[in-house]
């Protein structure tokens, strides 16, 4: 095998973290949606947490110090990071070099439509809505990939079992 | 990229699973190679030229948009 492939596949995590991945990727993404718009937190996830970067709106300027947070958004945003990544960036189960290559133009695929987006908020949204364009673009190069991705491997299945 | 895979294929009386396994891809790479759509790597290349006993060229050749 060619070094580029065997480089390649050392990437990526072993096909049986897809599950989890899946098992975490979709009540997090419903949650994450719902707290975007409800702006929900719950008192009893109020905690003093470590932070590297100080909060430079409401004085409190040490870098590296404890500051009383709310973590709903945190432990919401890292779980669907992780689901995430683990749907997108585990092997298939016949992993091989098609769809090694479907996988890599996805993700080019991704970033342009991605920063497309970006681009057009940029210009025709502004002021406060612009934060949540912001919030929203956190994830979206990842969403994107994996719809994607997932769109062109049904679509190669489906070709496949239409052909006898 | 033209190949001729499915009709060595239909000579050998091997379907697109069992070409899959012998090469270790999946049936989809096979199905993609097959319409076209895909232009395998040169290790896959030489490995089904060699399911087939002929050289790469006999199952491979270059079209005009090459």
């Amino acid at each position: 095998m060619s070094k580029l492939f065997t480089m390649s596949h050392k990437l990526l995590l072993s096909n049986k973290y897809k599950m989890i991945g899946w098992i975490i990727f979709f009540p997090s993404f419903i949650l994450g949606l719902y707290l975007t718009i409800s702006g929900y937190e719950p008192s009893w996830l109020n905690a003093k947490v470590f932070s590297i970067f100080p909060s430079q709106i409401f004085g409190d300027k040490k870098f590296f110090s404890m500051t009383s947070v709310n973590l709903t958004n945190t432990i919401v945003g890292v779980l669907f990071i992780v689901g995430c990544l683990l749907v997108g960036f585990t092997k298939e189960k016949n992993e091989d070099e098609f769809i090694a290559k479907i996988r890599l133009s996805s993700l080019l695929w991704a970033v342009f439509v991605n920063y497309s987006l970006l681009l057009i908020a940029f210009v025709f949204i502004y002021d406060t809505a612009f934060l949540s364009v912001m919030i929203y673009n956190m994830f979206t190069v990842l969403l994107i990939f994996i719809l994607r991705f997932n769109y062109i491997l049904y679509k190669n299945s489906k070709s496949v079992s239409d052909e006898k | 990229m033209k190949n001729s895979i499915k009709i060595e294929r239909a000579i050998n009386g091997l379907t697109q699973e069992d070409l899959a396994n012998k090469v270790s891809v999946s049936r989809q790479t096979i199905n993609a190679m097959e319409a076209n759509k895909y232009v395998p790597s040169t290790v896959l290349a030489l490995k089904i030229a060699k399911v087939f006993n002929k050289s790469v060229e006999e199952v491979f050749s270059l079209d005009e948009n090459d």
